[in-house]
Order: C-alpha cells, then structure tokens, then sequence
C-alpha cells in the first residue's frame, strides 16, 4: 500500500488494562460466537494431545504383545482423533476470523464517521497519510490482536501445561528430563526476539524511507527530469536501497543463527530422553512406547513456547495501535452541533451579521481582529486584500469550518452555532480555493452523492458557468472517467467544474467564492462573469478574488486589512475615498495601459 | 514463465555464492536424513537390551553433533542463498528506478503512483521471496527427501512407499488451497485498494465534503465498501483456515498408517521397533520441507506474475531518450516550430496542437494567449522534450530537438510549471535544484527577483527550513515564487514561464515582473498568460484556439488586426473603463 508509513514504531507495553477494556466494547456485541470460538479452540487443543499418547499404548500394546489385529482400534482412533481435530481447528479459525472481520468494519466505520464530522483544523493538523493509516494499519494490527493475540495466548499455554500433564501422567521421570530443556528454550526465544524486533523495526523504518522517497519522484519526476536532476536522485536512491538491504541481511544472519539453536537444543532434548529413557527401559521404570510417545511431546512443546514470544510483539503492536486509534476517536471536534439545534426560520432570507468578530488558526495570534459588519439579505459583497489580510478566514468562519474565539455570526438572526452545521451549509454554496475532483465521473463531480440532482441539473449546471463546450469534447461527455484527483483535467477545468458544482446544489441563499477564478483565462472568466451575475441576483453573495473586475457587479466592497475592515463602501464611495481601495484599484488600471 | 528470464543476468552475477549455497544444502540434507538412523539403532539395542550406559551416552552424543554439523550448514546456506536474494533485490531496485527516471510522461499517465511503488517494493520482494526462502526451500526439501528415501528403502521398501507416495499429497493439497486463496486474495487486495482511496480522496477532499454537507453520504459509501471488504476477507478466511488443519491432516494420516502398516510388521517380526521408531522420526524430518515445496510452488506463481510487472517498465523503452549519435546545442536559445501538431495521446487521437509554425529568434519574448484547454501547456512542452510532436519539428538554434543530447537541450531550459512541485529538501537545494553548484551572489539575486525575500523570515530556518510534511508547508504563492527562483538559478538560455504568476497577489506579480524583466531581456523567454497586461511587451504574441494558433504578432499588429486578441484586449480595458466610469 502506498500511504502511510510514519510513526509506525512499536514500543512500549503489551497490555494495558484501559485500552484492553475499550477494545473489548467492540466485542461484546460478539460474545456469541467468540465463545463458541474458545469452545472449539479448547477441542481442538485437547484433540492435538491424544496421537503421541495412542502411539505409546499401540507400541507398549498389542505390537510389543505381537497382536497383529490388536492395532486395528488405535488405528481407528487416531484417525478420529485426527478428524475431530481438524474439524474443531477449522470451524475455530471461522468463528474467530468472523468476529475480527465483523470488529475490524464496526472500527472503521466508527473512526472514519469521527473524522468526517472533525473540524478543518483537525485536518491541517494531522496529514492525510495519518490518517489512512489509523484507519487501514491500525485497525488491522487490532485484527491481529484479536484473531492471533488473545485467544492464541491463552491457547498455547493450554498445550503447554496439557502436555506437561500428559507427560507428567505417563512417566514422572522422562517428563523432568523433557521439561528441562523449556527454560533453554525460552531464554534462547526471548533473546531472539529482543534481536528481531530492533532488527524488524529497523526493516521497517527503512522502507518507509523507500518509499516516502519514491512517491515524491514520481510525483515530481518532470521535475527531475527537466532540471537534469537524476543523477542526485539516482545516488539518494541507491543509498536508501542499500540501507534496507543491509537492515534485511541482519534479520537473515539474526534468523539463520536463531532456528539451528532451536534444532540444536532439540537434539540435546532427544539425545537426553534417549539415554534416560535407555536406562529408564533398561531398568523397568519405562517403556519403549513411552519414549516414542515422550520424543513426539518434547517436540510438540517446544512451538507454543516459540509461538508466545511472536504474540508478544502482537499484543504490543496492538497496544499502541489502540493507543493511536483512541487518540483520533478522543480528539472532540472542535466545531461540534448543539444538542439541539434551532432551525432557521423558513424562507431563509440570508441576512449575516458578525459582531465584532475575532479569529486566528492559534489563538494567540489572531487573523481577524474584531470585525463587525452587517450584510443585508440579497446584497452581493466582495471582500479585497492582501493575502494574509483575512479574507478566507472569513469565508471559514462563514461556512462554520471554524468558529469565532470571541464574536459572533448570525444568519438571519441566529447565531450560527446554534444550527446543525448541515442545515447551515444546506444554504451555503462553497468554491474551495483549491478545486477538488473526485474519482468518478464528470458528472458525479458535479452532483456528489445528491441524488436529488438530476442530469438535466447537472447539465445546465455546467452549461451556466461555461463548462459545458470542454465536458462535450470529451470522450463520453459527463460519464468521462475522472481519475484520482482530477489528474486528467486541466486546473482551468477543474476550476469550472467546483463553479458547476456550487450552482448545482443551488444554495438558496449564499454563494461564497473563495479567490477560485484566479486560474481561468480571460475568455472563460467572462464566461463565469456572466454566470456569476445571474446566479447573485437576490441571493446573498460573498466574493473574494484577486482581480477587482471580477468584483465589478457588486453592491458593496469591504477592504480587509491585517484582520480589519479598513474601508466598507460601494466602488465609487471607496474610488473617492482615495483609500487602499483606491490603491488596488490604481495598480489593476495601471497593468491595462 | 519466460519473465523468469528476466532474473538470468543478476543470478550470473552471483552465480558463485549460489552454487556454494546448494552444495552447502545437499550436504545439510545428507546429514540431518542420519539422525533418525542413530535413533532406531539406539531404540533396537534397548529393546534387545543389549544397551550399556557407556553406548547410550555415545548415541546421544551422535544426536547432538549431527545436530551441530547439521545447523552449522543451514547457517551457512541461508548466509549464502537468502543474503544473495537481498543483492539481487537491491541491484534489481536499482535497476528499475533507474528505468523510471528516463521513462517519458505518456507513461506516468497511463500508470498510478500507487501501481509503480507497489511495482518498486511488494512486486521485487515477491521476485525475492522466490529467490531466497523458496530456492532454499525448495533445495532443503528435494535433497532431504532423496536421501531420507534412500535410507527408507534400505529398511523396507512398502513402508517407505507409504511414504513417499504420499507424503507430495501435503505439498499438492498445500499448492491447491494456495492458489485458490490467491485468486481471494487479489479481490481482498483490490477492494482494500478501494477502501484507501475513498479514505484518501475524503480526506483531501474534507473542505467540498462539508461545504455541500455530504459527511452523512460518504459515511454511508464508506461502510457499504467496508462491508464488501469484510465478506471478501471472510471467503479468504474459509480458505486460510483450511490450510494448516489440512496439513495437519495430511501428516497425522500418514503418521497413522505407519501405526497401522509399520505396528503390524512390528507385532508379526517383519520390523523392529527401531525401524518404525525410525520412519516416523523421518515423517516428522519431511513434514516441513514437503509443505515448503508447496509454499515454493506458491512463490513462484506469485513471483513470475510480479516479474511480469516488473518486466513491464524494464520492456517499456523510454519515449523520449537522445538519439544514438547526439548533437550538442549551440546554446543560442533559437527557438523554431514547423507545422508542429501534437495528438492527445496514443489512444485519443484528438489533436491538441496543430499546424503550429513561428519562429523565435535568440532573446526574443514569446507570449501565448488563448482559452482553457487551447494547448498552451502542450506547445511549451515540445520545448524540453517533456513529449514530441506527432509531426512537424521543433528546432532549436536550428537543430530538432530531437537529435539533440537531451541533457544538454534541457539544461539550457528554465521551466516554471503551472503547478509548482517542490521536493521534501531544504530551501536552498529547492532553488538550486540541478545545478552542480550553488553560487551565493546568484542565489541572492534569484530570491530577490522572485521576491522569495519578502517570505524569508516566515521561514524558522531560513533558506535551509525544510520543504514539505517533515518541514513546512508553503502557499501556493510561495510555492509559485520558488518555482520562479529555481528555474532562474539555472541561468537558463531559455525561460519558460507557465501561467507562473496566478498564485500570486496583484502586487507582488507586480514586482515579480518588473524583476524578471530584466532577467527576460537577455534570455529567449516564453511566457503563458492570461492577461493582457503580462503579455503585451512580448516582442510575439500568439493566439491559440483549440490547438492552432489563430493570430500571430506584436501586440501592435494584432491590435491593428481587430481580432480575437484585441477583443481580448477591449475587453479587460472595456472592465478597467467601467470601473473607473462607475467612479466618475
């Protein structure tokens, strides 16, 4: 997968009581099968005891007796044994796998419905790759935890202590010479593991490297190529390259020591029950069939002690995946609906009033400094500045994507955070200052998810802001394919097609314009020109733009200046007022001649 | 399967190692196929009790040096097989992003940036995969299992054909299971893909998602393709969990005839109780390397459909390339189209430009006006040969640029993007993005030009801040001006400006010109505009409408023509006068 590949570094603790009982409010709903799960699981546990034990009572038994038939009925319970087990592990694996799946979707859905409804802020804070991941790596290794982590933990020291029972049950002797190699085998596991994590984790680091550095070269390999840079490139690569073959070469070397220790200690384990057991048969306190059965358990105890140290790490990943998970889930929005949210009264007649409003992305430098304006219903408003003065803040705070530290803003008399912002912005059409696509079609980047906008509207959407003459030329008009991003239109297109978009939802009350046509050539823009002029009339508009004649058919113009209304007036009023509109003007008349 | 071949050249490199590497596994093989041997004479001679502890003692010993020799091998032979696969990778990596930095721009198109790094890590580690545990594998379970047979037939041939025959069920069963979880596996993939990419697009997307209140809408697509996702995976899981309860299976059958066969020899004085004692110590020797085998079969149908991936860019020869007996520019800066005509790309055949001709003399100012879509963009890319015409030429001081060295032809070129891609690297190497050396006096005079200076102190650490998620983020404006001081850094004989300006407040583009000016009149200078004011001092002007060029002049000339560029012009003067009669 492309995204995401930060913060991923396991550390820290494998259980954590408080993350561990959130976690478990996903799978209660569950309980029903995740304990036919633990029912089939402890089946299949005690069915896998039973082979190495027939062995032992088939050798001491009839073959040692010479009874040629006498085998038959081990035979025959062997391979019940073995059905059985079978059947229990499979339809485990089933139930498990299906609580997980079930868990993973619930946790999905519920991150991905907490962070639509964050606030902007939330999403300039934390990029987009971050996110992905929580929703994508994280949920996963939670997956992990639940279908490998738990369950299997407790599973494997069921087979350890049943084994050592068993054992202990058929000779007390052997089965103090079998268990004595276990803490070997545990010391010699948990250094390994120690080494392989760091080793992993250095892996890890690593590719994300690789591929942070391919995802920007290919993005920007015109770049690269034009400016002669490949060379840099191709240096810096190999240097990655090789850095992640060198963390890979010690993973192997740390492996390739590691499963010839294990085979070794095994042996020795072998080579002790044989001597012991040699003297054990020898002096009568054994049987030959015990020592077939005893070699079979030594080996068979030895992967749930493997298998433990894995389910470490699992758990830890877990750990701080869930971590990472309630973090995002505990973050309130910032801009969040009241419990109960007044309606606007109907029809809406769009009259804003800000009052003495204050803003500013960190508080302690404000961007809007106490700005008080009233906008009567139906009046068309452009807002002129420099860059920084304000402008799309203000646009922000009208929209509610923030809201005033100090201030207010009311739309018809209601203070806006008194609606539910999906009322609101049912009134309000927004042109983001970047014009986003979607993967999909022409049409659907006009219409959304609106059902309710029918081909004709989208067509005539289009038609009115002058997109229409470049969706026709091509290839299957409004169901041309748009790809990820709108990567297949020009900026210019993608422009027009946000324009569509807003006049489709036809907001009833506010058009808001957020510097969008800066973009768009002449001929276009006059287009849009025109369109824009219709779409003001009796609607409450709000413009921002660059370019003061695209501001030319409003009634008011309100000069921002560091986060004050510096000057508020018609163009005339402000032409004479000499002012920094006067200014602006002067610059824009002077560039003409 | 013939992509296998593909592989051919890189295994030569390191043929040496290799073959150690196997001669090392047969040996490893041959040793640990001993160790039940020693078991059954140990368990034959306490059943006769004819055991002493001195002999018992020693039998154990032979256990644990077989043991030792035998992990001294595997150690060895993973050192030397799976540290190879790591070379092979990394030298193939290299390889391919070596392709990828010369391929042309009709192939980033056609290919997703996802799809190519997928292609650069999880394709090349399928191809490794193949090479290092599967060989491995594969050499460990093929040798371990002739020479196991081998002392199987010597102690009796029908219970070794027990085994033998079907001990390959495991591996078959093993290899049907797999593939069939594959094919799952690539739906579960793909929809994965698609949950992503609704996440991502969201994400990005958040401020027209909540402008038009559709957070209810996408939640509900969202799930839907959560729950398709999650039926995906539970078809997967009815497979996965199959797999190692039948393995299971599989082996305990076998493990349960020889009970049954091997006890009844045993019990009629056919056997020793050593020898059954024997075969199943070698079932339990086998058991691994024969599901291996499978994984292998696995791994190589998982590697030959990544090599085939793989092979994909290494067969794509890069379109644009210089030609085999280059020529070196003159490094005037000449600028020359002839009936130049440039199709949408080789499926669209929709022409972009057409019949395009001017001639720009060294030094010279080009401007190009003309509507969204007009191919402006296309024309200025002819230039750097970020793609060729389909007919006609583009010459540069006389040459075609196409039997030009193409780092030579670029590196006369400055290019400002219409949409400015900086890398995550400092500041001051953003600017000087490919020149070898970086010359202070020039660096100060390039910031100054594009007023980068006005934002210097926004900067925490100066000219060395940071560029991207791991620093800072630039405004579209910023961004613009660095684009503008990167390409002047170069000290290009041709500029090219591509609506470099929108980004950028009236008043800074305002002092961004009156700079470049300057920079302009000693360089051959082509700018995209879309007002008439940044174009109007060209010393040509050219109209484009759909791709050909409808008037072609001085600002005079096309005035005097009184066709679209003056109605152009009327109209921006036409917007001026109405705001200064509205002030009257």
């Amino acid at each position: 997968m492309a995204h995401g590949f930060d913060d991923d570094t396991i550390l820290g603790k494998a259980y954590d009581g408080r993350l561990v009982r959130r976690l478990a409010g996903y799978v209660t709903p569950y309980w029903g099968r995740l304990s036919i799960a633990v029912i089939l699981l402890i089946g299949a546990i005690l069915t896998d005891l039973l082979p190495p034990l027939l062995v032992q009572r088939a050798i001491d038994g009839p073959i040692s007796a010479g009874a040629v038939d006498g085998i038959w009925p081990y035979f025959v319970a062997f391979l019940g044994t073995l059905l059985a087990n079978f059947l229990f592990r499979y339809s485990h694996s089933y139930f498990i796998n299906s609580v997980g799946q079930q868990v993973m979707k619930d946790l999905r859905v519920a991150i991905f419905r907490h962070i639509q409804h964050m606030s902007l802020s939330f999403f300039n804070r934390n990029p987009v790759g971050r996110l992905i991941t929580r929703i994508t790596n994280d949920v996963d290794a939670l997956n992990e935890f639940l279908t490998q982590g738990v369950v299997m933990i407790v599973a494997d020291l069921l087979t350890l202590i049943g084994i050592i029972v068993v054992m202990f049950a058929l000779n007390w002797r052997l089965a103090l010479i079998s268990i004595a190699t276990l803490p070997a085998l545990s010391l010699i596991v948990a250094i390994y593991q120690r080494f392989m994590r760091a080793a992993y984790r250095l892996v890890r680091q690593r590719l994300a490297r690789i591929n942070a550095f391919l995802s920007e070269q290919i993005s920007g390999i015109l770049v690269t190529q034009l400016f002669n840079s490949e060379d840099r490139s191709r240096v810096t690569f190999a240097r990655l390259s090789d850095d992640y073959m060198q963390a890979n070469i010690r993973s192997v070397l740390i492996f390739a020591i590691f499963i010839p220790s294990v085979n070794l200690l095994a042996a020795i384990g072998t080579a002790a029950l044989l001597w012991g057991g040699g003297n054990g048969v020898l002096a009568g306190w054994a049987s030959l069939g015990m020592l077939a059965a005893f070699i079979q358990y030594l080996e068979r105890a030895f992967q749930p002690i493997r298998n433990l140290a894995e389910r470490y790490t699992v758990l830890q990943s877990a750990m701080a995946s869930a971590e990472r998970i309630f973090a995002v889930l505990d973050t309130e929005a910032e801009v969040r609906d009241p419990e109960q949210p007044r309606r606007l009264p109907t029809p809406v007649r769009g009259e804003i009033e800000l009052q003495n409003v204050v803003f500013g992305y960190n508080p302690a430098e404000p961007v809007l400094r106490g700005i008080s304006l009233r906008i009567p219903a139906g009046q068309s408003v452009a807002i002129v500045g420099a860059t920084g003065a304000g402008k799309s803040s203000l646009v922000g705070l009208l929209a509610r994507f923030y809201d005033v530290q100090a201030g207010s803003i009311t739309l018809d008399g209601i203070d806006i955070r008194e609606l539910s912002q999906a009322e609101l912005r049912r009134h309000i059409a927004a042109v983001p200052q970047d014009p986003v696509c979607f993967s999909g079609t022409i049409a659907s980047n006009i219409r959304l998810h609106n059902a309710a906008i029918s081909d004709e509207q989208v067509r005539a959407a289009a038609e009115l802001v002058g997109a229409h003459r470049f969706i026709e030329q091509l290839p299957g008009g409004y169901n041309h394919e748009v790809r990820e991003r709108g990567a297949n239109l020009s900026i210019g297109q993608r422009q027009l097609l946000a324009f569509a978009r807003a006049i489709a939802f036809n907001p009833e009350v506010l058009l808001i314009l957020d510097e969008a046509t800066s973009s768009v050539d002449t001929e276009t823009e006059a287009l849009i020109q025109e369109a824009l002029a219709r779409l003001m009339r009796n609607r409450t508009s709000i413009i921002i733009a660059h370019r003061l004649s695209t501001i030319r058919h409003v009634d008011r113009i309100i000069v921002l200046h560091k986060g004050r209304v510096v000057e508020d007036g018609s163009h005339d009023e402000l032409l004479a007022r000499r002012g920094y509109y006067y200014r602006l003007y002067q610059l824009q008349f002077a560039e003409v001649n | 399967m013939s992509h296998l071949r593909l592989l051919v050249p890189y295994l030569q490199r390191y043929r040496r190692r290799l073959l150690l590497g196997l001669l090392v596994a047969a040996l490893g093989a041959a040793i640990s196929a001993l160790g039940p041997l020693v078991l059954r004479i140990a368990v034959d001679e306490i059943a006769a009790g004819t055991i002493d502890l001195a002999r018992l003692f020693w039998f154990g010993g032979a256990l644990i040096g077989l043991a030792l020799i035998d992990g001294t091998m595997k150690f060895a032979q993973r050192m030397l097989i799976a540290v190879t696969s790591y070379r092979i990778e990394n030298d193939l990596r290299a390889d391919l992003f070596d392709r990828l930095l010369s391929l042309d721009q009709a192939f980033y198109q056609q290919n997703y940036t996802g799809d190519l790094m997928a292609r650069m890590t999880n394709d090349l580690s399928a191809a490794r995969q193949f090479l290092g545990p599967g060989l491995n594998g594969a050499a460990t379970a093929l040798l371990t299992f002739i020479s196991a047979t081998v002392l199987m037939v010597f102690v009796d041939w029908f219970l070794a054909l027990i085994v033998v025959l079907l001990l390959p069920m495991a591996t078959i069963v093993f290899i049907a299971i797999g593939s069939r979880m594959r094919q799952i596996f690539h739906r579960v993939q793909d929809q994965f893909g698609v949950l992503s990419t609704r996440a991502q697009e969201n994400f990005s997307g958040i401020r027209t998602i909540k402008a038009f209140a559709q957070e209810e809408d996408e939640i509900a697509v969202f799930t839907a393709d959560n729950e398709r996702y999650r039926d995906l995976n539970l078809r997967y899981v009815l497979l996965s969990g199959a797999l190692w309860p039948a393995m299971t299976l599989c082996l305990g059958l076998i493990a349960a005839l020889i009970l049954l066969v091997g006890g009844r020899m045993v019990a009629a004085g056919e056997l020793t109780i050593g020898e059954l004692v024997q075969f199943n110590a070698y079932l339990a020797l086998l058991a691994f390397p024969m599901i291996m085998l499978g994984w292998m079969v696995n791994l190589y149908q998982q590697a030959t459909a990544s090599l085939q991936r793989i092979n994909e860019i290494f067969l794509r020869q890069p379109a644009i390339a210089s030609p085999t007996v280059p020529q070196q520019p003159a490094r005037q800066g000449a600028v020359e189209f002839r009936n130049v005509g440039a199709r949408a790309n080789t499926t669209d055949h929709r022409w972009i430009l057409q019949d395009v001709s001017f001639h720009l003399p060294a030094g010279k100012t080009l401007a190009i006006v003309g509507a969204t879509g007009a191919g402006k963009t296309t024309l200025v890319n002819l230039l750097g040969r970020v793609r060729d015409p389909d007919v006609g030429q583009v010459l540069i001081d006389g040459v075609d640029a196409r039997e030009l060295d193409l780092a030579a032809l670029r590196r006369m070129i400055g290019y400002v993007p219409q949409e400015s891609f900086l890398f995550s690297i400092p500041l001051r190497e953003n600017i000087g993005f490919g020149v070898a050396t970086i010359d202070p006096d020039r660096l100060n005079h390039v910031i100054e030009v594009s007023r980068l200076v006005n934002d210097l102190d926004q900067f925490p650490g100066g000219l060395e801040t940071m560029v991207g998620e791991r620093g800072v983020t630039l405004s579209g404006g910023q961004k613009q001006r660095v684009a503008i001081a990167r390409a002047l850094m170069r000290d290009p004989q041709i500029l090219i400006l591509d609506d470099a300006l929108s980004s950028v407040d009236t008043h800074t583009a305002a002092q961004i010109l009156s700079g470049l000016r300057a920079e302009m009149a000693h360089r051959t200078t082509i700018i995209i505009a879309q007002r008439i004011a940044t174009v109007r001092d060209a010393d040509q002007i050219i109209v484009l409408d759909e791709g050909r060029i409808v008037e072609q002049g001085s600002h005079q000339d096309l005035l005097a023509r009184n066709g679209r560029y003056a109605a152009m012009y009327r109209r921006e003067l036409l917007a001026a006068e109405l705001e200064r009669e509205e002030s009257d």
